[in-house]
C-alpha cells in the first residue's frame, strides 16, 4: 500500500511510461491483465463487429429501397436481417459499452489499480473471442434466417447452422457474466480511501447496475439456449408442440433474459451521459440520489416485465395485463434520470463541444425511444403494433439513438484520456451533425411506416409504403457516412491529434487525476476523496446541493 | 511492480495480488466473487427445474408412471454420498483455517472419492436406461424394450437426461477444481492466512450438493 | 505507520484476517441432520399424501438446503453482504417461476373457457403414431389442469 508521495525531484527523474508504451510486441498484448489494454482489445473487437453488422443493415435497407426483389432473395433477406441482429446484440451492443469502456473508465474512476480479477477480465475477452468465432462460423456453416430470438419451433426444423448460433451466444454469455462479477467485486472492494457509496461518480453506478443483470438474468439465456440446442439435436419435446412440448415456454425463458439485457445494453449509456452532462455543463449533477437508486430500480424492475414481448404469442391475456402495468413501472425511473439530466443542464455553463452534442442528441433519440416504448408496452395498443416497423424504429431509437450515441459521445469524452491526444472538435461536430440527420431520417419514418402497417422482417412490400422506405434508406446511408466519420476523427486523433493535458475538460472524478494516458498502474499514489465527483471548483458553495 | 511508489514497512505476503491493499481485501473480494457466480449457477439451473414444473403441471399422470423406471435406489445412495461429500468438504475447509495439512488433504480425498462414486453409480444408472431404451428424444425406444408407458414419456427423459447429465459435467468439473486444490495443498500453499481458494472450491460443491438436494425428490420421488 | 482503508474505511489490522472456524461437531450435527431428512424424504414419498406429497417433499428440501448453505457454506457466520446477494438471486428465481407458472395456469384455463384446444398432441410422423399405437396409454394427459 502506497504512503507519502515520492519527491518531485525522482518523480521527474523517472517518468513512468504510460499503459501504452510500458510494455511492446505483441505478446505483451495478448497476454495482458492490464485493465486498460483490455479494455482497447475490446473496443476493437466490438467495433470490428458493429462495423460488420452495420454492413448488413445498410445491405437491408438498399434492398428495401424498391418494394420488389433487388439482389436478395426471400430466404437471403431472412439470413442477413438475422445476422445482422445476432451479431449486434451478441458481438456489440451488450459487451460495448461495458467491457470497452467500462473495463478503461471504472477501476480509474474507483481510484484502483486495476479491476478485481484482473486475469478473469482476460479470459472474459478470450471467450468473447470464441464466441466471435463461432458466431462467424454461422455464415459459413449455412448461415441463420430465424431472426435473432430463434422462436421455436422454426428454429429447431430450420436447416440453417442454429447450433453453431446458439453456441456462440451461450458462449458469449459466459463473457458477459465473468465481467459482470468482475465488476461487482471491483465496485464493492476497491473504492479509493474516502470513496462512500454516495460519492461514486454516476458512471460507476450504472456500470455496477448493468454488471448485477449481467450476473442474475445472463445464466437463463444460457439454460434457453441449451436447451434448444438439444431440443434440435435430439428432439427432446420440450419447445416443439408435435412432441409434447409448448413453444411459447421457449418464448418466456428466452425475454427472461432478454428483456433484461436490453437494459445492460442501455444503462452504461445512462452512465456515460450523467457523466456528460455535468463535465459539459460545469454543474452538478441535479438529483444525485434519484439517478443512482434509480439505476438500481431500473435493474430490479428489468425483471418483471418480459412478457411485453409476448402480448401475441398466446400468452394469456391475464398475465399480458400485469406484464403490461409493470411496464409502465420501469418507464419511472428511466424519466426520472431524463428529467435529472435536463435539470442538471438548466443554467449550467455548457460548452458545445463534441461530447455534449452527443449527449444532446441522446436526450432527443432515447427519449422518443423510450416514450415509444410505453406505447408499445400498452397491451390494446401493441396488437396492433407488434411485429410491424413501429417496434422496429423502437428498439432503434433506444439502441442506436440511445446506446451508441452515448457511446460514441463517451468515446470522445475519454478519447483523450484513453490515448493522450485531442480529437479534431469541427470534425468531431460534423459527425454528430451526420448522425443526428441521418439517424432520425431512417427511423422517424419507419414509425410512420410501422403504424400504417409495414411488418418487419419483410424484403418486399405494398407500393403505397415505398416512398418512406425510400427515405429511410436514404437516411441510413447519411447515418453511414456518420458514423464512417466518427471512426475516421477518432482513428486520426490518435495519431495526428494534439498531445491532451491530464484532465482536458477540468473534470473533478478520479480518472482525471492522472496522468492522460494513465501509467500502467493507474496512480502514482493513492487518491483520498473527499467530496462528490461533480463538485466542480467554480461551482457556488452557497447554493443548496448534496 | 517495480515502478510504484514505496510498500509499507509490513511485508506484503506472497500470496497478496498486487492490484489489492490488504488480505482482507482480497479474501474478501475472492469471496464475493465465488459467491456471485454461486448465484450465476442457482439461476442457470433454475430454468431446468422450471422446465421440469411446467412438463409435471401438463402432463402429471405420465411424469408419476415415467419415474417409477427410475432407480430410487441408485438415487439414495448417489443422495448420501454427496451429502457426506459436502460434509468432508466442510471439514476441510475448516482443516485449512486450523492450520491442519493432514486432515486437508484427507478430507480433500474423501470428497474426490465420493464423487467418483457419484460418477460410478450414475454410469450404472445410465447404461441401465441405454439397455432399456429409456432415453430422451431420438432414441427413446421404451416401446421396443417392453415398456408400456404413457404416451410422451420421453419428454419427461428428456427432462431426466438433462438435468441429470447437466448436473453430472458439474459433477465432474468439481472432480477437476478438487484435485487441483488438492496439488496445491500438497504444496502447502494452504494455511490458515490463505485458505479461500479451499474455502471458495467447496462453495461451488456445496452447490453441486443442493442441485442434487431438489434433483432427488422431483425425479426419482414423485407422487 | 500509515492509514490503511478498506472499502473507504481505515481498518487497523490490514494483514490479520480472522474469520469463525465452526466446530466439528457441529458440521456432524447437520450431517446427521441431513441424512435423517433425506430418511424422511423417502417416507413421504411412500405416505401418500396424495397431492400434498410435492409441497412437503420441497419443504423437506428447502430445510436440507437451507442447512447446507448456512452451516456447511457458513453463510449463517459469514459478513451479510454474501447473503444478500446469494439470497436475492432466489428472488429472481421466484419471479421467473411466479410469472411464468401463471401464465401457463391461466392461459390453460383461459383456452378451456373459449373452447380452443391447444394441438399439444398433434401427429406428425407415421412412425411416431405407429409406436403410439403399439401401446395406447388409457387416459392421455390433457393440456393444463
Amino acid at each position: 500500500m502506497s504512503k507519502s508521495k515520492e519527491t518531485p525531484a525522482a518523480k521527474a527523474n523517472a517518468p513512468e511510461p504510460s499503459y501504452l508504451t510500458a510494455k511492446s510486441g505483441l505478446m505483451s498484448w495478448l497476454v495482458t491483465v492490464d485493465h486498460k489494454r483490455i479494455g482497447l482489445m475490446y473496443l476493437a473487437a466490438t467495433l470490428f463487429f458493429f462495423l460488420v453488422a452495420g454492413l448488413l443493415a445498410i445491405a437491408l435497407r438498399t434492398e428495401l429501397y424498391t418494394p420488389t426483389q433487388d439482389f436478395m432473395s426471400a430466404a437471403t433477406y431472412n439470413k442477413v436481417f438475422t445476422l445482422h441482429g445476432a451479431i449486434m446484440v451478441f458481438l456489440f451492443i451488450i459487451p460495448s459499452v461495458p467491457a470497452a469502456l467500462g473495463n478503461f473508465i471504472l477501476p480509474l474512476m474507483l481510484g484502483a489499480k486495476d479491476v478485481a480479477f484482473p486475469k478473469l477480465n482476460l479470459l472474459s475477452f478470450y471467450i468473447y473471442c470464441i464466441a466471435a468465432v463461432m458466431l462467424v462460423t454461422t455464415l459459413f456453416l449455412g448461415s441463420l434466417d430465424t431472426g435473432w430470438t430463434f422462436y421455436t419451433p422454426y428454429s429447431k426444423s430450420t436447416g440453417t447452422a442454429v447450433i453453431m448460433a446458439t453456441m456462440g451466444a451461450f458462449v458469449a454469455g459466459f463473457s458477459s457474466i465473468l465481467t459482470g462479477v468482475n465488476f461487482v467485486v471491483t465496485v464493492h472492494k476497491m473504492r479509493a480511501p474516502g470513496m462512500t457509496w454516495n460519492r461514486m461518480p454516476l458512471m460507476i453506478w450504472a456500470i455496477y447496475a448493468t454488471a448485477l443483470i449481467q450476473v442474475m438474468a445472463t445464466p437463463v439465456l444460457a439454460i434457453t439456449l441449451f436447451l434448444l440446442i438439444i431440443e434440435r439435436t435430439l428432439n427432446i419435446g420440450i419447445f416443439d408442440p408435435a412432441l409434447g412440448g409448448d413453444p411459447v415456454l421457449y418464448q418466456h425463458f428466452f425475454w427472461f433474459y432478454s428483456h433484461p439485457a436490453v437494459y445492460i445494453m442501455i444503462l452504461p449509456g445512462f452512465g456515460i451521459i450523467s457523466e456528460l452532462v455535468t463535465v459539459h455543463s460545469r454543474k452538478h449533477i441535479f438529483g444525485y440520489r434519484a439517478i443512482a437508486l434509480s439505476s438500481v430500480a431500473i435493474a430490479v424492475i428489468s425483471f418483471i416485465v418480459w412478457g411485453h414481448h409476448m402480448f401475441v404469442s398466446g400468452q394469456s391475456e391475464l398475465a399480458g395485463i400485469v406484464f403490461s402495468f409493470l411496464t409502465f413501472a420501469v418507464a419511472v425511473p428511466t424519466a426520472i434520470k431524463v428529467f435529472s439530466w435536463v435539470a442538471t443542464l438548466y443554467g449550467g455553463s455548457i460548452r458545445f463541444n463534441t461530447p455534449m452534442w452527443y449527449a444532446l442528441v441522446f436526450l432527443w433519440t432515447f427519449t422518443v425511444g423510450g416514450l415509444t416504448g410505453v406505447y408499445l408496452g400498452t397491451l390494446s395498443v401493441d396488437v396492433h403494433l407488434h411485429d410491424t416497423y413501429f417496434v422496429v424504429a423502437h428498439f432503434h431509437y433506444v439502441m442506436v439513438g440511445g446506446t451508441v450515441v452515448a457511446f460514441i459521445g463517451g468515446l470522445f469524452h475519454w478519447w483523450p484520456k484513453m490515448f493522450g491526444r485531442m480529437f479534431n472538435e469541427t470534425a468531431g461536430k460534423i459527425s454528430a451533425l451526420l448522425v443526428f440527420i441521418g439517424f432520425n431520417t431512417t427511423f422517424m419514418t419507419q414509425f410512420f411506416l410501422g403504424h400504417q402497417g409495414m411488418p418487419r422482417r419483410y424484403y418486399a412490400y405494398l407500393p403505397e409504403y415505398e416512398v418512406m422506405h425510400q427515405v429511410s434508406t436514404i437516411g441510413s446511408w447519411i447515418l453511414m457516412v456518420g458514423l464512417f466519420t466518427v471512426l475516421g476523427t477518432l482513428l486520426h486523433a490518435i495519431k495526428y491529434g494534439a498531445k491532451a493535458p491530464s484532465n482536458p475538460w477540468g473534470a473533478v472524478s478520479l480518472d482525471w487525476q492522472t496522468a492522460s494516458p494513465p501509467i500502467e498502474h493507474n496512480f502514482h499514489d493513492t487518491i483520498h476523496v473527499t467530496g462528490s465527483p461533480y463538485d466542480f471548483p467554480e461551482i457556488d458553495k452557497s447554493g443548496a446541493h448534496h | 511492480m517495480s515502478s510504484t511508489s514505496a510498500h509499507d514497512d509490513e511485508e506484503r505476503p506472497w500470496f497478496l495480488a498486487h492490484h489489492f491493499d490488504t488480505v482482507g481485501q482480497q479474501v474478501s473480494a475472492a469471496k464475493l466473487g465465488m459467491w456471485l457466480f454461486c448465484c450465476t449457477e442457482v439461476l442457470m439451473f433454475s430454468g431446468l427445474f422450471l422446465a421440469y414444473f411446467i412438463i409435471r403441471t401438463l402432463y402429471p399422470e405420465m411424469v408419476l408412471g415415467a419415474s417409477e423406471e427410475l432407480n430410487k435406489t441408485a438415487g439414495g445412495v448417489n443422495t448420501i454420498v454427496l451429502l457426506t461429500s459436502s460434509f468432508t468438504m466442510a471439514l476441510g475447509v475448516r482443516a485449512a483455517q486450523t492450520n491442519n495439512q493432514k486432515a486437508l488433504e484427507r478430507n480433500l480425498l474423501i470428497t474426490i472419492a465420493c464423487a467418483f462414486i457419484f460418477m460410478i453409480v450414475k454410469y450404472f444408472e445410465y447404461t441401465a436406461k441405454i439397455e432399456h431404451g429409456l432415453l430422451p428424444g431420438n432414441w427413446y425406444a421404451a416401446a421396443e424394450h417392453g415398456y408400456m408407458l404413457p404416451k410422451y414419456s420421453r419428454v419427461f427423459f428428456g427432462v431426466y437426461f438433462t438435468m441429470t447429465g447437466l448436473h453430472g459435467v458439474h459433477v465432474l468439473v468439481g472432480i477437476g477444481v478438487l484435485s487441483w486444490i488438492f496439488i496445491r495443498a500438497r504444496r502447502r500453499e494452504f494455511n490458515s492466512e490463505n485458505y479461500v481458494a479451499v474455502e471458495n472450491a467447496g462453495l461451488y460443491w456445496h452447490i453441486v450438493d443442493l442441485v442434487w438436494i431438489f434433483l432427488f425428490p422431483l425425479l426419482y420421488l414423485v407422487k | 505507520m500509515s492509514l490503511v482503508y478498506l472499502n473507504g474505511k481505515p481498518v487497523d489490522h490490514p494483514h490479520e484476517n480472522h474469520h469463525h472456524v465452526s466446530p466439528v461437531w457441529q458440521f456432524t450435527a447437520v450431517f446427521a441432520a441431513l441424512v435423517t431428512l433425506t430418511i424422511l424424504t423417502y417416507l413421504v414419498s411412500y405416505a401418500g399424501l396424495g397431492s400434498a406429497s410435492l409441497p412437503v417433499a420441497m419443504a423437506v428440501a428447502m430445510v436440507k438446503a437451507s442447512l447446507v448453505i448456512a452451516f456447511f457454506m457458513h453463510l449463517f457466520y459469514e459478513d451479510r453482504v454474501y447473503a444478500f446477494m446469494f439470497l436475492s438471486c432466489f428472488i429472481f428465481v421466484a419471479i421467473f417461476f411466479t410469472f411464468v407458472l401463471f401464465d401457463m395456469h391461466t392461459s390453460a384455463e383461459m383456452n378451456e373457457e373459449a373452447g380452443i384446444h391447444y394441438k399439444r398432441a398433434v401427429e406428425d410422423s407415421a412412425e411416431q403414431a405407429d409406436t403410439n399405437r403399439a401401446f395406447d396409454a388409457p387416459a392421455p394427459a390433457k393440456a393444463g389442469h
